[in-house]
């Protein structure tokens, strides 16, 4: 558990895996004496939001809770749009290339090449495919949402569309970009031949590892945060809609 | 995971509110209404199957006699106790109710024993609908991995084509994979096939 008045660097000192948290805040290094809070100002970031991230991040059983109401689900869409460009500008390029790599300097035959290689293009397609459902329609509908709720009068079009639909469905169908990876992880450690280049494969398993832990963390986020939040809004439109 | 309901009976505004937004924020759950003192939550049970009841002594007590007409609906009960008042409960094997809270309980108790619970509730959940696939979707799934075109493996199987679909439609949602790239290395790490028999041609 962080706070605020904690100075920043012995945050991130003692949570490195909060590393890959910075740049999607825009939060720059450099942080002297600063607290978390102070940083966070002076990146016009809001400090109970990223805390709420932070902690969400370190700890499997937090709750985000009581900052929740503190920020604009605004706020959370541009978060996790900036999380899919992590991912997609950072995390995914750094693994292929030393996947690509790895299969370049080893002994492995065509065929072991070509299912590692097919593997992660196929990987790509539907990760992209996955962040292109949440960014053209589940983001954009989240932001309808709350500026709907915020109308004196909210359009009874979206009030009626929202009888049928809850952000709950897509909870269901939210499939987890993780476990396939989890499996390549497992290929490569217990089914390919040993590589000789071992730099380079601990490399590729430990981005593999990250990846994956924040994938997970990061579904955390839009499970735990997100839905819930979007869900409390739905109910509370809903019932201003049609009072009892 | 899938969604369990929960309906709360408890006297106290403000404890049934705080509870229903702990409640709220657990992943898989979903708190379906609300009942306080003077409302009934007998009529709605009847036109809405839940998966958990959370209810207070008094409303325990108050309800004594419903819950012993309907002694199945223990097994959903989550009985909140306040440990500083005795049990009331006359006759009634309070043994039966599935789970307790306490009123003094911390915020990570009572998320742990909801979780818990869930846990469980999917642990059987799994068991009996399983995300483990059967074993004619198994040689399926071995089929494709060695390269097999969906009329290839109906014809083998002596399937109708539409009937290859409808299994392929199913492994994809129940392991979560698309691709059949995906889907080969999964068959691999689970000793569905082995490298040597996967096809050595590039899979679309």
């Amino acid at each position: 558990m962080i706070y605020r008045e904690w100075p920043m660097y012995r945050v991130v000192l003692e949570n490195h895996q909060l590393l890959p948290l910075l740049p999607r805040f825009n939060l720059k290094m450099g942080f002297g004496e600063l607290s978390v809070d102070e940083v966070c100002r002076e990146h016009s970031v809001n400090t109970d939001f990223f805390l709420e991230i932070a902690n969400a991040y370190l700890d499997e059983l937090y709750v985000p809770g009581e900052g929740l109401s503190l920020f604009s689900l605004g706020t959370m869409v541009n978060y996790i749009k900036s999380t899919h460009k992590y991912y997609i500008d950072i995390a995914l390029p750094m693994v292929e290339e030393k996947i690509k790599r790895l299969m370049n300097s080893s002994a492995l035959s065509k065929k072991e090449i070509s299912l590692v290689t097919t593997f992660f293009n196929d990987y790509k397609k539907d990760f992209m495919a996955h962040l292109s459902q949440e960014e053209d329609n589940i983001l954009p509908y989240v932001l309808e949402l709350e500026r709907q709720s915020a109308q004196d009068a909210p359009d009874p079009e979206f009030i009626q569309k929202l009888q049928n639909y809850s952000i709950r469905e897509f909870e269901k169908e939210h499939d987890r970009l993780e476990t396939s990876l989890k499996h390549l992880y497992e290929l490569i450690i217990k089914y390919l031949p040993p590589f000789e280049n071992l730099q380079l494969c601990h490399q590729v398993l430990n981005d593999l590892a990250a990846l994956m832990k924040d994938l997970v963390d990061h579904a955390d986020v839009e499970d735990k945060v997100l839905i819930p939040r979007v869900a409390d809004l739905e109910t509370l439109l809903l019932s201003r809609a049609s009072p009892v | 995971m899938r969604i369990s309901t929960f309906i709360l009976h408890i006297d106290s505004y403000l404890v049934r509110l705080g509870l229903a937004s702990t409640l709220n924020r657990i992943q898989g759950v979903r708190v379906l209404k609300e009942f306080g003192a003077n409302d009934s939550f007998t009529t709605f049970l009847e036109n809405h199957p839940v998966d958990y009841i959370i209810i207070d002594q008094a409303g325990f007590d108050r309800s004594v006699d419903f819950f012993i007409s309907k002694p199945e609906l223990l097994e959903l009960t989550i009985l909140l106790k306040d440990p500083s008042k005795e049990d009331l409960n006359m006759g009634l094997p309070l043994r039966d109710v599935h789970a307790t809270l306490y009123l003094t309980d911390e915020k990570e108790t009572i998320i742990q024993t909801i979780r818990n619970l869930l846990h469980h509730r999917d642990d059987t959940y799994k068991k009996n609908s399983s995300e483990n696939l059967s074993p004619r979707e198994t040689t399926i799934v071995r089929l494709i991995s060695m390269g097999l075109t969906n009329r290839q493996i109906a014809e083998k199987l002596f399937l109708s084509a539409h009937t290859v679909m409808t299994h392929r439609k199913n492994i994809n949602s129940k392991l979560g994979i698309k691709s059949v790239s995906a889907l080969t290395i999964y068959a691999i790490v689970n000793n569905i096939i082995t490298i040597e028999e996967v096809s050595s041609l590039p899979q679309a």
